[in-house]
């Protein structure tokens, strides 16, 4: 079974305290791991200002988490989870993997296509030149 | 017969370039973008269609290929002040990347990183 990968942002109270914000964290991790999916990667990007007010207020605590699983069960019960904690304003979850299979499927095509174009004023570095070009600007945007 | 005093409605016949009697008088077929025209029939338009300089699309440029939602400074320069998602006629955007940018737009102002409307 194809992995599926999800992205799930959620904003904390900008008052809650580090170790809340870490319990939260770890919540997450054991439901996860409960449920048979793996988080990849956790990032913490702190305080931010929120476009708009929310819960009347306008800054939050954002978390980013890369989340792994064969199935979809295991976000619905992260996301109760998120629902039931109190520090949580907000929070979002979006598969994104079969977005970023698009993106690396374009990718392929175009190194491929550039590939068998020759290139003559690009020395030895023509593969690594698109790659890490389009990888930084993919990533960038 | 030669009827030549009073019968030209028969004569040419509608030409079939502009396809509506009543239409402009410009060149036949739909209406390009091609910026003022002389006009040859009547210039329905209030305002002025300006000759907007060739716009490449940005993310072409670069090859993106994922428009990536969480990059509010990006997303920034493609609304309004309002808010509201700039058209692709003022960014210059492909059709391509302009689905991508309104999904990612929606994304980010779901998760506040982006606003759904701004005061003046």
């Amino acid at each position: 079974m194809e992995e599926r990968q999800y992205d799930l942002i959620f904003i904390c109270r900008p008052d809650t305290p580090e170790a809340d914000i870490d319990k939260v964290i770890a919540t997450l991790e054991h439901t996860a791991t409960e449920k048979g999916a793996r988080i990849e990667k956790t990032d913490k990007w702190g305080r931010k200002r929120m476009a708009y007010r929310v819960n009347r207020l306008r800054e939050g605590f954002y978390v980013y988490m890369d989340v792994r699983s064969a199935n979809g069960e295991v976000v619905k019960e992260l996301e109760r989870r998120l629902k039931v904690a109190d520090a949580v304003i907000k929070y979002m979850t979006i598969r994104v993997d079969e977005e970023l299979k698009r993106q690396e499927k374009l990718k392929r095509h175009r190194e491929r296509r550039a590939a068998r174009r020759p290139r003559k004023t690009v020395p030895a570095s023509a593969p690594a030149a698109p790659a890490p070009g389009s990888e930084q600007s993919a990533a960038a945007l | 017969m030669a009827d030549e005093h009073a019968v030209q409605q028969h004569h040419a016949g509608p030409p079939s370039s502009s396809g509506h009697p009543a239409g402009p008088g410009g060149p036949g077929g739909p209406r390009p973008q091609g910026g003022p025209r002389p006009p040859g029939g009547p210039m329905k338009r209030g305002k002025r269609n300006f000759v907007r300089k060739k716009k490449v699309c940005r993310f072409c440029v670069d090859k993106v290929d994922y428009i990536d939602y969480k990059k509010a400074d990006v997303l920034m320069s493609f609304i309004q002040e309002r808010g509201k998602i700039l058209p692709r006629r003022m960014t210059g955007t492909c059709a391509r990347h302009q689905r991508w940018l309104g999904v990612a737009i929606k994304r980010a102002q779901n998760i506040a990183l982006l606003p759904f409307a701004a005061e003046l």
